[in-house]
């Protein structure tokens, strides 16, 4: 029995040169150690790593002796036992020891496996000192980031879109078109964010009217009601012809089917979450600057309150009982309601109304400055408006119509009713007899004479018995100038087959019908600012209404521009949409409010909105009671 | 930008009628190319945008479906798509009419006019979309660009001076040569110590975290655990001694790793996020017609 020690090295050449050393003995010792008997140069290997035995020349046994163990055909051990004609792999360090037979030898075939060190081993330069092996492909990333994009923003929205076409309303939740979403939607519209296809109902089809007044009914009428029922043809035509890039874009978008005039071209979403923005003052300068020249219309051409508005053009009633017409304040109409009223006497401080007014003190409180607006005019419950004049609660004060007192109850003739007036008048002088002299009367001592006294019971009875007839003069007289309705109602005299009227008075309630004046937001100005003519007026079919040039005190255009002639101390800048609306419904404009802090309020009361006017008024004083 | 074939082509007519009498003396960077005439171009494009965006009145509000956002946001798309093109621009040989240096010039501040071109097309209106995604990653791409300019103009200097003439196979044979000298160094010393020798000798000098890549700094590294283990460690001052030669040619290569990444890096996120930023586009692009 023995052992042959074989190692095979390689030339350079790639020529194996094999040398064989016979040993004798039946334990060999293999380790990094120089005196064992298969010396391996090899830091991974110990000094005395193991010992190899084969007591009977075909068994061998491997035992590791400094607890480093070795592998064995592959597999990690500590001992290892195996028939040497089957033959075995055993691997210590970086070396490889192949145990098998040949005739009655043990060969030991001994190869360095591992290069001495990692650094050894050859390395693609150009892979190796870049960033290759550490940071993923640029293909592979440029492709999967790409695949990802598509995957994500392009294919699953569209996905989204297909699985809910033709569906009513989406269930909540997350959807991937979101992404596509181009910004927030206004507060009012807040609920639709995750259901593009409310809006966007057709792919590549842009949204139209249809998917608006599915919700919003009848805005369509209104818009049409607020422009004369134009036919779409013709808003589009009154529109400021393009410049070049809305040119370009109007070509764009009837290459790309996105129709013109559509709700959405004013009303633009997704451009921030809030309130919708208010519409600008551009929006109807489109149309309106210079449409006279471009559509047949009778309005005026308006662009900016400040400096480019007509002037307006209120509904007045050019003759007794006429119908309403429009006419501008340039023109200086008159609007006969059938009254009589002389502003100019009832506003004198200083003149008999003041003082009669002044000497009701303690019953009604005109104060001492003479009647005020507000003792004639009340505001409506929405404090927009003036209610009509109203005979009883605000002339009766002064023009009262008794006539009778009985028994401390005083008796009025019947306002609004000229035929009851002429009964009741009629009866009184029907029933009562005139004023009893006091020589007829009683337990009164008698001068002298009876002449006298026979006089005076002629009198009395002769005019006891014509008293009845007196009743018709006393109706001509109330009727006839100097008489209570004469005074302020214009009358018309018996004719055949009728007797004393009334023309009927008309008061207009609302001037502007195609603009909106709140009264309200003008509660801090006095109304003799607004209405500088009424303290000279002398008949009540002047017009009060203050013309453009007075709104211009303080009312300037979106952008602060106003007229070169007018000083504006406060401007207060002014959108076509404080007054007007496109979709007019006969109430206040829809303008966005500014949002309060909620830390500036800590309690809401009561509002007491009637008191507040008739505080101040017209005496423009402080503001009333709020807190 | 078909403008800028046209300058390209005029001048490099007149480029050819001189050269045969004047040669150039020093060398000309694409950054300076042509007396930076596509820096001018560029400058004088965004200055162009930003006028015209303040003095065209769009109403209501600038966005990116304006006339002038689509008109902005056509010429950005177009512009990415050329950019894009360099790539494939500089894998073909050209002669004559079509410098590469030419094209990079103006692909370098044509990008960056991008920068205005794209954001003021967005009309400053930002959120979190398929839209903004598409900015930013057009952002992503022309900032990885910047970047790129950036480290070339200044990184070479630290390369060269990290080097010493070495080339980068020698900095390695270095190493390789201190390995076999610790090899055989270290073979009489007992298994504990020479453990940390052998696990130095096992380490790949190129191994590492991105981290580590980028910083120049290995926690995990076997030569200094074992130049540690070392101290103090008596007939070991050979070993200790090739331990912190290894340690120094490490540390070159380790260095040399380091600029190289960052000179490298760029690539690694300007090349991938152009194709994200193309996918994006489409996406960005399909979906407003989608969505009309």
């Amino acid at each position: 029995m023995a052992f042959i020690l074989r190692r095979v090295s390689v030339t350079r050449a790639g020529k194996k040169i094999v040398r064989d050393r016979p040993f004798a003995g039946d334990s060999i010792r293999i380790g990094r150690d120089g005196g064992n008997d298969i010396h391996l140069e090899d830091l991974a290997v110990n000094p005395h790593h193991a010992t190899l035995t084969s007591p009977d020349g075909r068994r061998v046994l491997v035992t590791a002796s400094e607890g480093l163990g070795f592998d064995f055909n592959g597999r990690s051990t500590e001992t290892a036992e195996f028939d040497s004609a089957s033959g075995g792999e055993l691997r210590f360090g970086g070396h490889r020891l192949t145990v098998q037979r040949e005739g009655a030898a043990i060969i030991l075939l001994v190869e360095r496996t591992e290069e001495l060190s990692q650094s050894a081993k050859d390395v693609d330069e150009i892979r190796a000192f870049s960033l290759r092996n550490l940071l993923p492909g640029r293909r592979i990333s440029a492709w999967g980031f790409a695949a990802l994009m598509l995957f994500a923003f392009l294919i699953a929205p569209i996905w989204t879109w297909y699985s809910y076409a033709g569906s009513d309303e989406r269930p909540a939740g997350f959807h991937a078109d979101s992404s596509w979403s181009s910004g927030p939607l206004s507060n009012a519209h807040a609920s639709l964010k995750d259901d593009c296809q409310s809006c966007h109902v057709e792919p590549f089809v842009a949204v139209t009217d249809a998917s608006c007044v599915n919700c919003h009914t009848g805005e369509h009428k209104k818009m049409s009601a607020a422009h004369a029922n134009a036919s779409t043809a013709t808003l589009i035509a009154a529109r400021a012809p393009p410049g070049t890039g809305e040119r370009a874009l109007a070509g764009f978008a009837a290459a790309f089917n996105r129709p013109e005039a559509r709700c959405v071209e004013c009303h633009t979403e997704h451009e921030g979450a809030g309130r919708m923005a208010p519409t600008p003052q551009q929006f109807c300068a489109d149309c309106h600057d210079g449409m006279a020249g471009r559509i047949k219309t009778n309005l005026g051409d308006a662009a900016d309150f400040g400096v480019d508005h007509p002037q307006f053009r209120p509904l007045v009633r050019p003759a007794p009982g006429a119908k309403l017409v429009r006419a501008s304040l340039d023109t200086t109409p008159r609007d006969i309601s059938g009254m009589k009223f002389p502003h100019d006497d009832h506003m004198d401080a200083k003149g008999g109304v003041a003082r009669m007014a002044a000497s009701f003190g303690g019953r009604y409180d005109f104060g001492r400055a003479g009647l005020q607006c507000k003792d004639c005019h009340s505001v409506d419950a929405g404090g927009v408006a003036f209610k009509p004049v109203d005979m009883e609660a605000d002339c009766a004060m002064c023009h009262s119509l008794a006539f009778e007192q009985v028994g401390g109850v005083t008796r009025t003739l019947r306002h609004g009713e000229p035929a009851q007036v002429i009964a009741d008048l009629t009866a009184y002088y029907r029933s009562t007899p005139p004023t009893r002299p006091l020589q007829l009367g009683g337990m009164a001592r008698r001068r002298p004479g009876q002449y006298a006294e026979g006089a005076v019971y002629n009198i009395y009875f002769s005019e006891v018995a014509v008293r009845p007839a007196r009743a018709d003069q006393a109706i001509a007289a109330v009727f006839s100038k100097g008489g209570a309705c004469y005074d302020c109602h214009t009358i018309y005299a018996p004719s055949s087959g009728s007797n004393w009227r009334v023309m009927p008075v008309k008061q207009t309630d609302r001037y502007f019908s195609k603009g909106w004046f709140d009264h309200a937001a003008h509660e801090e100005t006095k109304c003799a600012d607004c209405h500088t003519e009424a303290r000279g007026s002398k008949l009540a079919s002047d017009l009060l209404i203050p013309d453009v040039k007075q709104c211009r005190d303080c009312h300037v255009g979106e952008t602060g521009a106003q007229l070169a002639s007018i000083r504006v101390d406060d401007p207060v800048k002014s959108s076509c949409a404080m007054c007007h609306e496109y979709h007019m419904d006969g109430g206040r404009p829809w303008t966005p409010k500014p949002v309060k802090k909620r830390g500036d309020v800590t309690a809401v009361t009561a509002i007491p909105r009637r008191a507040l006017y008739t505080d101040h008024f017209g005496s423009g004083d402080n503001r009333g009671t709020g807190g | 930008m078909a403008l800028g074939t046209r300058l390209i082509r005029r001048r490099t007519r007149a480029a050819a009628v001189q050269t045969g009498r004047v040669r150039q003396s020093a060398h000309e960077g694409f950054l300076s190319y042509a007396g930076f005439r596509w820096a001018k171009i560029s400058g004088g494009l965004m200055l162009l945008v930003i006028l015209s965006y303040a003095l065209i009145d769009v109403s209501p509000r600038h966005n990116g479906g304006s006339w002038y956002g689509y008109t902005l946001g056509t010429i950005g798309a177009a512009l990415i798509l050329w950019l894009t093109a360099l790539g494939v621009r500089k894998r073909k040989m050209t002669s004559g009419a079509w410098s590469l240096k030419a094209w990079t010039s103006a692909h370098v501040y044509l990008g960056l006019s991008l920068i205005v071109i794209g954001t003021w097309h967005t009309g400053f209106q930002l959120g979190w979309n398929v839209h903004t995604l598409a900015w930013a990653l057009m952002m992503i791409v022309i900032l990885s660009g910047l970047f790129g300019i950036f480290v070339y103009a200044t990184m070479p200097q630290a390369l060269a001076a990290n080097r010493e003439q070495m080339t980068q196979m020698q900095m390695l044979e270095a190493i390789r040569a201190y390995d076999r000298q610790l090899h055989v160094a270290a073979q009489p010393l007992p298994p504990a110590i020479s453990a940390g020798v052998q696990a130095s000798l096992e380490q790949d000098p190129f191994a590492g975290s991105v981290a580590s890549r980028f910083t120049a700094r290995y926690s995990g590294c076997a030569t200094a655990a074992a130049r540690a283990a070392l101290a103090g460690v008596p007939d070991a001052a050979r070993v200790t001694d090739l331990l912190d030669q290894k340690s120094a040619a490490l540390a070159r290569l380790r260095g040399h790793l380091r600029i190289r990444a960052i000179l490298e890096v760029w690539l690694y996120i300007h090349v991938p996020m152009t194709f994200a930023l193309i996918a994006a586009l489409s996406a960005h692009i399909i979906s407003v017609f989608f969505y009309w």
